[in-house]
């Protein structure tokens, strides 16, 4: 008896194994979460906080076009990089899940850049689209170009092509995992059924791989909305994202009641665009017969 | 059946590296004939079956369908069908979308709606196009493969072990029903299978294939009756093999000594070749009679003690040892009384009509 009991029945043992994580997940993120809600309808007087409620900062950061314009651009920027990482990465699973014979060693190769730290490789892209960086010097060497290309660096497009590169194994896994979990036997079904190779990824292999693509986009596009690093380093001013703008809140313009408002904002824009992500591939996966 | 010729294999080879997994295939397939591939598994059937349909180009030799050279023509191209071993059902589509899986495109929508209605009606599966392909049980997962292969017309339908994955009394049921389709379609079936009974209750020929060459290709009744060597007999049924001295050859028969039976006349086998005084003998167990007094009307007889029973039910098992073999000799008696005769250490008479022996002739390998 004693302590046991509570091993009896099969839910309670369902959650005293998931009490450790319960009580994790609870003080690590919902009482967090909690106080940035709170933290939203209080104001911010100089050194001192007003806890009286009131849905001013909220008022505020609609009414402002910063706001606006920044989480547009973030959204987009994040769009934009989920899109570039998951088609680059699709060939990549494809070529892992059912043409490389040694899959552990490619899928290996493929976590290599973990090896190294995330701010020396966004350095590493400094260096390479930089004014004299490696992208520049190649081409002037090659007499491609007179004088060095300046639009490589501080702008959406080096924010976008770095995150990529950083996100592209978390794009690769899932699709990996949906691809390999393909009956072959399908796939000759849908050949012996008159496909062609290109019919049959259509109506086969890419429809039994939604599920793996959708992971892959929420995996990325969720993190990168809210990534303040990569557009600090490398978005010079047109690149910079809604993160910044938070940063700032909590940073030089101790603002924390706004800076919670425009997180919290930035969360339900990232929950009902995902959302609305989810539903509309779902459905048009669907629709392939 | 018409005596056209579907499917024409000339000196097929397959070779995986040094492993040859067919070789010198030469086979007439019959338009609209039931015909079985059967053999123990990894004996090459399965691959004959792939390089008919074009998954596998042989090595050599070539696969002619209706008279056209298949040589480059890709599976999607072939007119042939097949049925997979493990039903390959589109788990992302209803059973509707499965079934009209290969006519999308290729004909206007009512036609296709009205074709999947008909062959889904065929499999005994009307109405349920809005099942859901993991709602389906085994049987029915196996109809809507057949229906989705038949429903493209084609000139051949592949069966790859098309029951293995059923349980006994659904194999039995959906082997008549098969049959059953195929005459009324009158559509070429060629099945691999590896169950012997499954081909000898569903073919009108069989091929046995052993180590990627096919050794016999025959009725169910020539097969069981004149197998063309031990292999094949000890494959389709069970046989007794017992050694035997040719004594004399007179036209289509054997005048022999075959030890335990003594001297008997037996009809040549045309399937075998007896290239020496030393030969062997097949007698089917059902083909003994048991007694416990000598027979009278059994000219071969021989005294043994029974050393093994085995009751099936339907019929019982005896094991006999006799003095002049090692092995002992299985006799299958139906139960007709349901008792068992016999027990073991019983002393008993086995009996032999002559027409019931097996000419296996020389053992070459």
């Amino acid at each position: 008896m004693g302590v046991w009991v509570i091993f009896r029945s099969e839910a309670s043992r369902g959650y005293t194994l998931s009490a450790p994580a319960t009580a994790y997940v609870g003080f690590l993120v919902a009482a967090p979460l909690l106080i940035l809600i709170a933290y939203s309808f209080w104001t911010q007087t100089y050194v001192t906080l007003d806890k009286t409620p009131t849905l001013k900062n909220y008022s505020d950061a609609f009414a402002d076009p910063l706001v606006r314009h920044l989480m547009l651009r973030s959204i987009w920027i994040a769009g934009a990089v989920t899109a570039v990482t998951v088609a680059l990465a699709y060939p990549i699973a494809y070529f892992i899940a059912m043409k490389a014979r040694k899959k552990t060693i490619w899928l290996l190769l493929i976590t290599i850049p973990f090896w190294s730290s995330y701010l020396l490789r966004v350095f590493a892209w400094k260096l390479i689209l930089g004014f004299n960086g490696v992208m520049n010097s190649a081409l002037l060497m090659l007499g491609l170009i007179d004088e060095p290309l300046d639009f490589l660096l501080y702008n959406e497009f080096a924010v976008v092509l770095t995150l990529a590169h950083a996100w592209a194994p978390f794009a690769i896994l899932p699709i990996y995992v949906s691809l390999q979990k393909i009956d072959p036997s399908l796939l000759e079904a849908a050949t012996d059924l008159g496909n062609s190779p290109f019919q049959r990824f259509m109506r086969v292999t890419l429809p039994l791989t939604i599920p793996g693509i959708i992971a892959a986009c929420l995996i990325i596009f969720i993190p990168t909305v809210g990534d303040y690093v990569t557009p600090a380093l490398v978005g010079g001013s047109d690149g910079k994202m809604i993160a910044n703008l938070i940063q700032v809140q909590f940073g030089a313009a101790n603002n924390w009641p706004l800076g919670a408002t425009l997180s919290l904002i930035a969360m339900l824009s990232v929950g009902f665009v995902a959302i609305v992500f989810v539903i509309t591939a779902t459905r048009l996966g669907r629709r392939i017969r | 059946m018409t005596e056209k010729n579907i499917i024409e294999l000339r000196g097929v080879e397959k070779r995986y590296g040094t492993f040859l997994a067919a070789s010198g295939i030469d086979l007439d397939l019959k338009e609209g004939e039931f015909f079985s591939l059967l053999g123990p598994s990894g004996c090459g059937k399965t691959t004959v079956l792939r390089m008919i349909a074009g998954f596998q180009e042989p090595t050599k030799g070539t696969v002619l369908i209706d008279g056209q050279d298949m040589d480059g023509v890709p599976a999607n191209n072939r007119p042939t069908n097949m049925v997979f071993q493990s039903y390959a059902i589109f788990p992302h589509l209803n059973v509707g979308n499965n079934v009209a899986y290969g006519l999308r495109g290729k004909a206007p929508k009512a036609e296709i709606d009205q074709r999947v209605a008909e062959a889904l009606e065929m499999v005994e599966l009307g109405g349920l196009e809005d099942r859901g392909a993991s709602e389906l049980s085994g049987g029915q997962r196996q109809r809507v493969a057949l229906a989705r292969a038949l429903i493209m017309r084609p000139k051949v339908l592949l069966l790859d072990e098309p029951l293995s994955a059923l349980d006994k009394k659904l194999r039995e049921q959906m082997q008549f029903e098969m049959r059953n389709l195929q005459q009324s379609l009158g559509i070429t079936f060629v099945m691999v299978t590896h169950d012997q009974y499954e081909a000898m209750t569903m073919s009108d020929r069989i091929g046995v294939m052993f180590n990627g060459r096919l050794k016999q290709v025959d009725t169910p009744t020539t097969l069981y009756a004149r197998p063309c060597d031990q292999q094949v007999a000890s494959f389709i049924g069970e046989m007794n093999i017992l050694p035997a001295q040719l004594l004399e050859e007179n036209g289509d028969t054997l005048s022999i000594d075959a030890k335990a039976f003594g001297q008997m006349e037996i009809e040549k086998n045309p399937n075998v070749a007896t290239s020496a005084r030393d030969m062997n003998i097949g007698i089917r167990p059902e083909q003994l009679e048991i007694t416990s007094e000598k027979p009278e009307d059994y000219p071969s007889t021989v005294q043994g003690k029974v050393s093994n029973v085995a009751f099936y039910g339907e019929n019982i098992h005896y094991h006999i040892q006799v003095a002049e073999t090692d092995k002992p000799i299985s006799v299958s008696v139906p139960n007709y009384f349901h008792t068992v005769d016999f027990n073991r250490g019983d002393a008993v008479w086995l009996g032999v009509q002559s027409a019931s022996v097996i000419d296996l002739g020389t053992d070459t390998e």
